[in-house]
């Protein structure tokens, strides 16, 4: 991966994920600048990429044209293997040399494993049909979207660094064409909007129902907004957000100019950076936002959070509801969401008011009168990798304390920065990883034992006995980590790491299993003395083996 | 006419010399009359088998409307009939390929050899063996079957059934059915339908058990309402209708092209009258004795194939139904009846010299007091009230779980199986069919002693591949014998496994009913809405990857995301690119497409 020539990127059905892979695109083409940059895409989502620099190539697929194909008449799987396989033939045809996938689907995965491309990063698959993530960061990527709590870096520098970009910009990129700005210009002049007039966009929609906020919430910001900015209020959404767009257009009356669904991705882009404000869920327009440079407030309930998803750019508002289920399992539809409730207008407003008149100290002030609420500006640190920092006095909640640590150390493991001892010490997290050491030092010992007899050959019997007692203890470190939330994120890489082995020596995959043994264990030592460092250890241990006897 | 029989058998024993004995030693059948045109004829059964005045020129017509019928001229041309061979000669002269004959009855080929010089004819063709199964329908690759009508005529020959086999095995090779198979609530036949699902499974059909268990405590539990017997069973009866609503809300949903329900299964007439209405065909297994549980007469007119354990029973079900009637008795699933290496520990659990798995009717319970002395064990239910007996019984009467009675049957010596009564003492006269417990213990390699049985002989040889008894006086001595006498008991265990692994599996017991419906049903069936399969679409894309690929999976593999994913999945190695679009388009299919589908 010294210098690529052809780079194949793949990011298949998401708009936001794909104004999320800008950095890294515009990072590689200067990191690599004779590189061809292609991006495989739905065709839904290929304007966007249309708007992102540094592209050289928008490939499409249809994959609407796929599912009508699978759900017509006889003879539609036939066409459909036939298009799959002639895509699959013209993308070997391209020579790629490095591949990127950015889609954590099987679907992708198996994509990725038949174009073949040597190396690829993220998922993809072995030749015997099993899913391999290839690149620690994306196998790290993967782990983190199973235990999100503890969800140390923002997605943007997951795929930077999955594709080893080390600089790149820090904020999201989309050109918006002229022809775009100039329809947006007219549609606004239409409605009366001046070019001072502070006109505040409001994101109606968000992918799924649990992550849109109140259609009276939307009419009470609204009102707010204007009474105290003379605000114009700008309604965005899709084709599925039309009927709560117009229900908020007729609340607000003159005040709202009613975009949903009549927007095309660049005249969205357009508008937006026409506002001043954008207030939105955690959805693709926010990213858009960003991109084009507008200011955000942005939502963060339900499943949403701003660590992992958050806009990634310096100067931008996330407000989050801290309630102890946050955030949701994404396979879980909550009954009462009362999240959402949480999010007072009136805060909103508040952080509306203050960020658009760039008053940092206002918002610090307003985080101070709504507790309920985490108040965070976005930014970077040191390393340069996207962060957010609490507004206001308020102590940091443990959760926020405990989120700190775990990025200090995975910062330290991962790009070698210096280790960051937990302020204050967390001793129930590190008793819980301590109470795993005994377990890991025992799967190193068995490792090891895997290790001789598979060097020594000869006696099989007694290395698939030995190999089988090594996947039982396997069985119950990630035991351990289902049951241990600190544990957990450690133990999934672990996992996918164990996954991602390959090859047929069985002396070598023996090797290569006993260091990551060896690495599982200085890590857990590593991680617990930084959670709780031994000068002020306090907590009790939790001994494997007597949490889960009922499970044995 | 001596000089061509002898001719005749040297010729057929130059391939097939057992055949060519059989036929010497057999006797003549029909009677021989001479043609108009000076060739002999044939009257056999008072059919007659060939033309009064020219059975050349009869065979000549005969043949050119079978050549001309037939579709692809390369496949194996399989006669149905000898009579005295001049059709099967017309058409050896103009069939480009193989030719095969059918035809059973030894005694009318001798009388075609003696009267008619068929040398030449016998080096041409082949004559398939006595009792065809799959292997040989197999090996007959791509086959056109051809009728000899008169020869069908006969009656009281193995012909008809032979082609009305060919023709089942023959037409399934090409279909891939969907089966629901509806089970009882509970009771003895409820394992069955599960043993039949695995075995239609294992035959490459698509199958769905409907397993009705969980309702059986409902049914049980309608004498919580009242005390009156009347108004319990129109509860019950509602229970049914519920019941067959669930059923046909299975067949929606599946759209099964057989729908097979086991005894006691709870379908009514106006249920299956619904799921004749949807296109199913309907089977009915009725494992159980037609003497003890008349319902059967309630249902038979509502199936379309009814089944019975009981051969001596066909003409009096027959006559009730405008469906088919046949035999089918019980079997064993060798994957559940098995041999099994017992630990010491299970040995002593489980083990006996003598033991007893099932309930306590009365004739067992008059019968098995002698044994007492033996090291008699007792396993099973319903053994309430059963005196000194209770003193051999194991685990209160609990019921006894299929594994454990396999282990049961693998750790006792001697196995008694005396098939229930509950209005004769000991071993009942009248008594026909074999029940399940026969094929279990012998598949399970184990020995038993078994009363005897009408339809017995002609399933497991007495004495050589099952060992019985008469009457239940002579049971004590019969078992003390066995216990003295280990080694007969093991090569009679082991020669009763042998025939049942070969003959009397779920498998086989399946494919004949399989058989049976696609030889009469085979365009119906064929002309159901079902998804082309692996074998269609192989030859469409002749040289293609794909069409490589599906070359290699079972013909009838559906070809949809779901049948060849589940074809793809076991096999081993590496992906084929052909293999590795089609998960991806199955991947693709369960992310996005499967619930608009749905």
């Amino acid at each position: 991966m010294t210098h690529p020539e052809r780079i194949l990127i793949v990011n298949l059905t998401r708009f936001g994920d794909l104004l999320q892979t800008s950095p890294t695109i515009v990072g590689l083409k200067a990191q690599h600048p004779a590189a061809h940059v292609t991006v495989l895409v739905e065709r839904n989502f290929a304007d966007v990429c249309r708007g992102i620099p540094a592209i050289d190539r928008v490939w499409e697929i249809d994959l609407d044209r796929l599912g009508r194909l699978l759900l017509g008449a006889e003879g539609g799987l036939r066409q459909a293997y036939h298009e799959i396989e002639e895509l699959v033939a013209a993308l070997r045809a391209e020579r790629f040399d490095l591949a990127l996938n950015y889609s954590s689907s099987r679907m992708s995965a198996v994509l990725l494993g038949l174009i073949g491309v040597e190396p690829t990063r993220g998922w993809t698959m072995t030749a015997d049909g099993y899913r391999l993530i290839a690149g620690r960061w994306s196998r790290l990527f993967s782990a983190a979207c199973l235990n999100r709590r503890q969800a140390p870096f923002n997605l943007v520098d997951y795929y930077k660094r999955a594709a080893g970009v080390t600089g790149g910009p820090q904020r999201l990129l989309y050109d918006v064409a002229p022809a775009a700005r100039a329809a947006a210009r007219e549609r606004l002049a239409g409605s009366g909007v001046a070019a001072e007039t502070p006109l505040v966009a409001f994101q109606l929609g968000a992918s799924r129902a649990v992550r849109r906020w109140p259609t009276a919430s939307w009419v009470a910001l609204g009102r707010e907004l204007h009474a105290r900015l003379g605000a114009r209020l700008l309604l965005c959404g899709g084709g599925g957000d039309r009927e709560v767009g117009a229900e908020v257009a007729a609340a607000l009356g003159p005040l709202a100019i009613d975009c949903t669904g009549r927007t095309s991705i660049a005249e969205l882009g357009a508008l937006l950076e026409r506002a001043h404000v954008l207030v939105t869920p955690d959805t693709g327009p926010m990213h858009m936002a960003v991109a084009v440079g507008t200011p955000v407030v942005a939502l963060f309930f339900g499943p949403a959070l701003p660590f992992d998803t958050g806009p990634y750019a310096a100067d931008h508002v996330c407000l989050h509801v801290e309630v102890e289920c946050a955030p949701c399992d994404h396979n879980v539809t909550c009954l009462e969401p009362f999240c959402r409730q949480v999010l007072a207008p009136a805060a909103v407003a508040e952080a509306v008011v203050a960020r658009r008149a760039n008053d940092w100290a206002a918002l610090a002030a307003a985080a101070d009168r709504w507790p309920a609420l985490a108040w965070y500006r976005t930014g970077f640190d040191a390393e340069g990798l996207a962060d957010v920092t609490l507004l206001g006095t308020r102590s940091p909640r443990r959760g926020e304390t405990l989120r700190r640590a775990y990025r200090a150390f995975w910062k330290a493991v991962m790009d070698g920065a210096p280790e960051r001892a937990a302020s204050p010490a967390l001793p129930e997290a590190g008793a819980a990883l301590r109470g795993m050491l005994g377990l890991t030092a025992e799967a190193v010992r068995q490792a090891r034992a895997v290790e001789r007899l598979a060097a020594a050959g000869g006696d099989l019997k007694a290395l698939e006995a030995a190999a089988r007692t090594l996947e039982q203890l396997d069985a119950r470190l990630f035991r351990f980590g289902a049951m241990h939330e600190p544990a957990g994120l450690l133990l999934q890489l672990f996992r996918f790491d164990k996954e991602s082995i390959e090859g047929e020596d069985v002396a070598a995959l023996a090797r290569v299993t006993r260091e990551l043994h060896e690495r599982l264990a200085a890590d857990a030592h590593r991680l617990a003395a930084l959670l709780d460092p031994p000068t002020v250890r306090t907590g009790a241990v939790a001994r494997e083996g007597e949490d889960h006897a009922s499970l044995s | 006419m001596t000089d061509h029989l002898e001719a005749n058998l040297r010729a057929l024993a130059a391939r097939d010399p057992a055949r060519a004995a059989r036929v010497a030693a057999a006797a003549k059948v029909g009677t021989l009359a001479a043609a108009v045109s000076g060739e002999p004829t044939l009257v056999a059964d008072g059919v007659l088998l060939h033309s009064r005045q020219d059975p050349r020129a009869e065979a000549a017509r005969w043949a050119a409307t079978q050549c001309a019928g037939a579709a692809d001229p390369k496949a194996t041309a399989v006669v149905f009939g000898f009579g005295l061979g001049y059709h099967v000669e017309a058409l050896a002269a103009r069939w480009p390929a193989r030719v095969v004959i059918v035809e059973p009855d030894d005694g009318l080929l001798r009388a075609a050899f003696a009267a008619r010089d068929l040398t030449a004819l016998l080096g041409r063709v082949e004559l398939a063996p006595a009792a065809i199964d799959r292997a040989d329908i197999a090996g007959w690759g791509a086959a056109v079957l051809m009728r000899h009508a008169p020869s069908l005529l006969r009656e009281g020959t193995a012909l008809r059934g032979l082609q009305e086999r060919a023709a089942g095995l023959t037409a399934l090779r090409e279909l891939r059915l969907r089966v629901l198979v509806v089970s009882p609530l509970g009771g003895g036949s409820h394992p069955i339908a599960g043993y039949c699902a695995r075995a239609l499974a294992e035959l490459g059909h698509t199958v769905r058990l409907l397993d009705l268990a969980p309702f059986e405590g409902g049914m049980g539990a309608a004498a919580q309402f009242t005390p009156r017997r009347r108004a319990q069973r129109l509860v019950e009866e509602a229970y049914v209708r519920f019941l067959a609503a669930g059923v046909l809300a299975a067949v929606d949903a599946f759209d099964p092209d057989l729908v097979l329900a086991l005894a006691q299964a709870p379908l009514d007439a106006a249920a299956l009258a619904e799921v004749g209405r949807r296109g199913a065909v309907r089977a009915f297994w009725f494992v159980e004795d037609h003497r003890l549980f008349p319902y059967w007469r309630d249902v038979i007119g509502g199936y379309d194939y009814f089944c019975t354990i009981q051969e001596t029973f066909l003409a009096e079900a027959a006559a009730l139904t405008a469906g088919r009637v046949c035999y089918l008795p019980c079997a064993a699933d060798p994957g559940i009846h098995r041999p099994l290496e017992l630990t010491p520990a299970e040995r002593e659990t489980f083990g006996a010299p003598v033991a007893f798995v099932g309930a306590g009717y009365r004739n067992r319970r008059l019968s098995y007091v002698p044994l007492l002395d033996l090291g008699l064990r007792i396993w099973g239910t319903q053994w309430e009230g059963a005196g000194q007996l209770l003193s051999a019984l194991q685990r209160d009467g609990a019921r006894i779980s299929t594994e454990d009675a396999v282990r049961i049957f693998n750790a006792t010596s001697v196995n008694l199986n005396l098939h229930s009564s509950t209005w004769i003492d000991g071993v009942d006269p009248r008594g026909d069919f074999v029940n399940p417990r026969t094929f279990e213990l012998a598949a399970a390699g184990a020995f038993q002693l078994v009363d005897r049985r009408a339809l017995l002989p002609a399933l497991l040889v007495p004495d050589v591949e099952v060992a019985t008894f008469a009457a239940a006086g002579e049971l004590r001595e019969r078992v003390r014998y066995y216990l003295a006498h280990p080694d007969e008991r093991a090569a009679i265990a082991a020669a009763g496994r042998g025939r049942v692994l070969a003959e009397h599996t779920y498998r086989h017991r399946m494919e004949t009913l399989l058989a049976t419906v696609c030889a009469h049903e085979y365009e119906r069936l064929r002309s159901r809405p079902r998804p082309a399969t692996a074998a269609d679409v192989a030859r469409l894309e002749a040289g293609t990857p794909l069409g490589r690929l599906l070359g290699q999976l079972p013909p009838a593999t559906p070809f949809t995301l779901d049948g060849l994913a589940r074809e793809l999945l076991e096999r081993k190695g590496d992906l084929s690119d052909p293999e590795a679009v089609l998960l991806f388009l199955h991947q693709f299919d369960e992310l996005y497409v499967r619930e608009a589908r749905a």
